[in-house]
């Protein structure tokens, strides 16, 4: 399975990759994570991809995208060419203003403005990290949850739990 | 002051877990006794020095950020004569700084392990994008006729390993070893089990230890490698960019001259089996045989997969240690699978061909597979230009 999170720099996507990958390394799969940003200390187009087996990947970056995640409008176009029919891509609903439309599913959910209401915009990847835990049905939330809680500050901690449930129950929502 | 050994290396470190590939060149390191480290940030490295400044305190060591990259390459090298085990790490431009001390450090045969992270170039290039440019000047970036050991890993595991045995080649037969990542293997996380990389045996550096009288710091020894003066130990000797005899004194005798230089470069041929290290896949009865290392390597070693499953007769051989390229091996591959044709797709405008087209001499068909955008090879690429050929 491949998961890519995209955005634009300073949105936690690494982050939010990373912990994924910590959680579904204690569910005893492998993962490679692969990172791509651009020469700049905030903003600027980034990514990062999950290639997600029961061993070590040949390839271990993504070809076809099983999720794409997009948090901002600078990626809105750059993964159209990894989609496949059977890709799910979930949008921010305020910052991505032209979704990919095509044969795969798209999503436009309210990552952004649910962080926000929660008093954090930055919480907007732990949201998302919410709302694909339970469209992509890779992992159990309490071990993403976990995940979150082990690799976050622990002063967020009550803030991101929260920001989970509210983006899980986002997920639960929508028709799988 | 005593050997950095294993003995004062911390337990290894074992079971699942994920880490980068900079990361686990450092623990490699680590492990494998590296106690010095000197390194001037610089991308897509930065992650070795950052996990060295965090980690070798921990362990007793030592590490410094350095006014440059030149800098780095002394500091390390008068950590090694001190009798410490010592790496740097850098990327291209860093690198090519690097070049003038890592020729000392190849004349005077002082042990010092370079983790070089390619990224594009030249000059400052792509910092942050992947490119595999640095294959020729890993082998020939110093100038004159010199021994070195380049090991290129394919992945997280292989960081973690080839850097603890590139500790080992290098503490044991006192030669700079460089260990070439390119950008994407440097910046990949992978789930590795560091429980299934086997123990290394204990590293130790062969120390002077007979009477300080009379004593020569570059004997011919049987094994070509003269055991290095530990400083305090009480041996006098000399130690000089300058070619040198065995009493560690310029010379340009012809004769001796002659006998000194050759002896560091029969070094690497008299150990060869124990610095060669390379993988197959699918080779015994391939037509067509990829030659690649990271990176590309790991693409190619889908494409074949997929080109098995369509009924091609296609295999991957991967030089884990680049150079000395394993020659031999190659050769052998080639004849007993009579191979007829021989792809190379590299992140470069053909460096590692040029060597595959001179081992193999006509054996074979040799064609390269160029990329040069900061951008990796993929499968498809591969597997498209491997169709191509077998038409």
């Amino acid at each position: 399975m491949e998961i890519r999170f995209s955005g634009s720099g300073g949105q936690g996507l690494l982050l939010s990759a990373r912990i994924l990958a910590a959680a579904l390394t204690e569910a005893g799969l492998t993962v490679a994570q692969s990172n791509a940003y651009e020469p700049v200390s905030r903003g600027g187009l980034s990514r990062s991809d999950l290639v997600i087996g029961e061993g070590e990947a040949d390839y271990p970056l993504a070809r076809r995208l099983d999720v794409l995640l997009i948090l901002d409008e600078a990626a809105a176009t750059v993964s159209t060419g990894l989609l496949t029919p059977a890709s799910l891509v979930l949008c921010d609903a305020e910052r991505v203003t032209t979704p990919p439309r095509g044969p795969f599913r798209t999503l436009c959910l309210p990552f952004t403005e649910t962080a926000r209401t929660l008093g954090n915009p930055r919480v907007t990847n732990i949201v998302a990290l919410g709302a694909l835990t339970a469209q992509a049905s890779i992992c159990p939330p309490e071990q993403l949850l976990a995940a979150i809680v082990a690799q976050t500050p622990a002063r967020f901690e009550r803030l991101n739990r929260e920001a989970f449930a509210a983006g899980l129950a986002m997920g639960e929502t929508e028709p799988a | 002051m005593t050997a950095p050994s294993l003995a004062a290396a911390p337990p290894a470190l074992t079971g699942r877990r994920n880490l980068e590939g900079n990361e686990a060149c450092a623990l490699g390191a680590i492990r494998a006794g590296c106690r010095f480290f000197a390194g001037y940030p610089i991308t897509p490295s930065s992650e070795v020095a950052e996990t060295m400044a965090r980690e070798l305190p921990k362990v007793g060591g030592t590490f410094i950020q350095m006014e440059d990259e030149i800098a780095s390459m002394g500091a390390v090298i008068g950590a090694s004569m001190g009798g410490v085990t010592a790496m740097t790490a850098t990327s291209g431009p860093g690198f090519s700084l690097k070049q003038e001390n890592l020729g000392y450090a190849c004349g005077a045969e002082i042990p010092c392990v370079i983790v070089n992270v390619m990224r594009g170039g030249p000059s400052t290039g792509m910092p942050t994008r992947p490119a595999q440019g640095d294959i020729l000047q890993a082998r020939w970036g110093t100038h004159g006729d010199h021994a070195v050991i380049v090991l290129a890993p394919a992945s997280v595991g292989e960081a973690y390993s080839e850097t603890i045995r590139a500790v080992e080649l290098s503490e044991t037969l006192r030669v700079p070893v460089v260990v070439l990542l390119d950008e994407v293997i440097g910046h990949l996380t992978e789930t590795v089990d560091l429980g299934a990389v086997p123990e290394t045996p204990g590293i130790a550096r062969p120390f002077a230890t007979g009477p300080r009288e009379g004593f020569l710091p570059y004997a011919e020894t049987a094994d070509l490698v003269p055991p290095m003066p530990r400083p305090g130990d009480g041996y006098r000797s000399h130690c000089t960019g300058l070619t040198h005899g065995p009493d560690g004194f310029p010379t340009q005798n012809p004769a001796v001259a002659a006998a000194a230089l050759t002896r560091t470069t029969d070094k690497l041929v008299l150990h060869r089996a124990r610095i060669e290290s390379w993988r197959e896949q699918a080779t015994e009865d391939a037509d067509l045989l990829i030659v690649a290392i990271g990176i590309s390597a790991r693409a190619a070693r889908q494409a074949v997969k997929d080109l098995r499953a369509e009924g091609l007769k296609v295999g991957l051989f991967r030089p884990v240690t680049l150079w000395p390229f394993p020659e031999t091996p190659l050769r052998e591959a080639v004849a007993a699978a009579g191979t007829r044709k021989v792809l190379v797709p590299e992140m470069n405008q053909g460096q590692l061909v040029l060597e595959v087209e001179r081992v193999l001499a006509g054996r074979a068909e040799v064609a390269g597979l160029s990329r040069i955008d900061g951008e990796t090879l993929t499968p498809d690429e591969i597997a498209g230009a491997a169709r191509e050929a077998l038409k």
